[in-house]
């Protein structure tokens, strides 16, 4: 446990005082945010209505950006040989990357959907602890596997190019229940509607982080 | 030669495809006619994927096998 | 069982498949009766669903198998994950192209977004990533693990993943699909339906075999190799 959290603590720190991934991700949600209201026709369809599934896409697309060089800072000057190498048990340092990943892309996530608010003329919806949950845990899920994956395609020659490919077909279940409940979230409709896409969510999170933590160490071994 | 026979019966096969579905064609009734021409197209385009597909992946296999067993005798 | 066994075996069982398949072209078009709502289309029905049980047959084996791999390290568990996975792109690309032939008559439309022909997509390309990846490495061991682990965390997430078509399909009411079989399968057609399946997989096994022993000869030509520049 201590483990994770000093990993945690390693790379939020390096991340603040940074604030690299954050910049470029940061930047990529409003841009995105702008680029997705020009390529709308409000004639034909109303912003509101697309808006939750375009959220959903931009964090996607944003997580693809930044979470596929995890593992490309250690990398570098051979530094993640030397995490390879100490005592900490592989799961842990897994756990450690995915959870410090959550914490940038939770907080990216919040910020696509200020900027999507604004920019489509979003409400919030019947229940805002609802809606950050339902993005608290599908970041989580996606976050899992993004992380597990960043390790693999970091160790081929096509490097992130393959993050994408390896990703997108898992990501089904998340951008359906996720932007599914969001969408009816930032509807008005009732919390008890979108119950069952939460449990799901969580559901899929677990397992998520359970293969992660599990297949980890066949990436890393050498 | 086990795979010259392979070939073979692949070929008797497609040949069997081409003719039944053109004596199928012939033999349209008002319920076969549903979807009309297209219909028949699609059916007769659907069973020759099968054994393009199958065979090319038998072909492919027999090809690579004969490729390493030369090496191997090298 | 010997690599000389396998091999004898698979082509034993890949000839049986052949030939079956010309008895189950010939009944198809010769012998069952057409259905009376979609007519001469409804044919496809004896190709499209078995195509689509061996593709999900033949993807489980390769998860099951790579699963087996990572745990015992047995390089032949690895030639097993790496054939089931090819007759599966196989035998999945057969379902994708069949399916949509029989959609654009059947239902109007070539993609409806219909549960297994999604989860077959899907599957598709996760295993598409199984070989992308496998070819990418430096390291060949390494490849074989990383794609060991793309098929444990797809197979892991199937149930989710299907869960959400559904559902998602339950939403968007979609042109009613009509059964391929009636109200009841009438019984000729159930007996082709189960031939063709049993044909499909003895066909698909017989070829697995065989790319099994394709594998075997690789490992066995490295071997050799390396002896000779040692």
């Amino acid at each position: 446990m201590r483990q994770v959290g000093v990993i945690v603590w390693k790379d939020l720190l390096l991340e603040l005082r940074t604030r690299e991934r954050f910049a470029a991700m940061g930047s990529f949600a409003v841009l995105a945010g702008v680029l997705f209201n020009f390529s709308i026709d409000a004639s034909l369809v109303r912003p509101q209505d697309v808006a939750a599934g375009l959220i959903w896409m931009t964090i996607v697309f944003d997580g693809l950006l930044g979470l596929g060089r995890t593992f490309h800072l250690e990398g570098e000057d051979g530094a993640f040989q030397g995490v390879l190498m100490s005592p900490a048990p592989k799961d842990a340092i897994f756990l450690g990357k995915a959870i410090s990943n959550f914490v940038l892309l939770y907080a990216v996530a919040l910020l696509v959907l200020g900027v999507f608010m604004l920019f489509f003329g979003l409400e919030i919806g019947s229940s805002p602890l609802a809606l950050l949950l339902a993005l608290g845990l599908g970041v989580l899920g996606f976050v899992a596997l993004a992380t597990l994956f960043a390790a693999v395609s970091s160790g081929t020659r096509m490097g992130e190019t393959m993050l994408p490919i390896l990703v997108f077909p898992l990501l089904v279940p998340m951008v359906i229940y996720g932007a599914g409940a969001t969408g009816r979230l930032l509807a008005g409709r009732p919390v008890a509607e979108v119950a069952g896409n939460l449990r799901v969510l969580a559901a899929f999170a677990l397992v998520a982080l359970a293969a992660g933590a599990g297949l980890f160490r066949f990436v890393v071994e050498d | 030669m086990h795979r010259l026979h392979q070939l073979v019966r692949g070929i008797l096969t497609a040949l069997l495809l081409a003719v039944s579905s053109s004596a199928l064609a012939a033999q349209a009734t008002s319920t076969n006619a549903i979807g009309g021409l297209r219909a028949y197209w699609h059916v007769f385009i659907a069973y020759a994927v099968v054994i393009v597909i199958v065979l090319g992946w038998v072909i492919s296999i027999a090809r690579r096998l004969k490729d390493v067993e030369q090496r191997l005798s090298e | 069982m010997s690599i000389t066994g396998v091999r004898r075996v698979g082509t034993f069982l890949a000839v049986v498949g052949l030939l079956g398949l010309g008895v189950v072209y010939w009944l198809s078009f010769f012998w069952v009766s057409t259905e009376a709502s979609q007519g001469i289309v409804q044919r496809i029905f004896y190709v499209h669903p078995p195509a689509a049980w061996t593709a999900f047959f033949a993807f489980g084996i390769a998860a099951l198998t790579s699963g087996m791999y990572l745990w015992l390290r047995d390089e032949r568990l690895d030639w097993a994950a790496l054939s089931a996975a090819e007759g599966g792109m196989v035998f999945g690309t057969i379902m994708l192209i069949t399916g949509p032939l029989w959609g654009r008559i059947a239902w109007g439309t070539y993609w409806t977004w219909e549960p297994r022909l999604t989860l077959t997509l899907l599957l598709w390309f996760i295993f598409l990533g199984y070989f992308m990846v496998r070819r990418s490495t430096e390291n060949p061991e390494q490849g074989k693990r990383f794609s060991a682990v793309v098929a444990i965390v797809g197979a892991l997430l199937i149930p989710f993943i299907h869960l959400s078509v559904v559902w998602f399909r339950s939403l968007h009411p979609e042109p009613v699909v009509v059964r391929p079989d009636g109200p009841l399968l009438p019984g000729d057609m159930l007996t082709l339906l189960l031939t063709s399946l049993a044909v499909f997989l003895v066909l698909f096994l017989g070829l697995f075999m065989l790319r099994y022993t394709l594998e075997g000869i690789r490992a066995d030509l490295q071997v050799r190799a390396r002896r000779a520049a040692a």
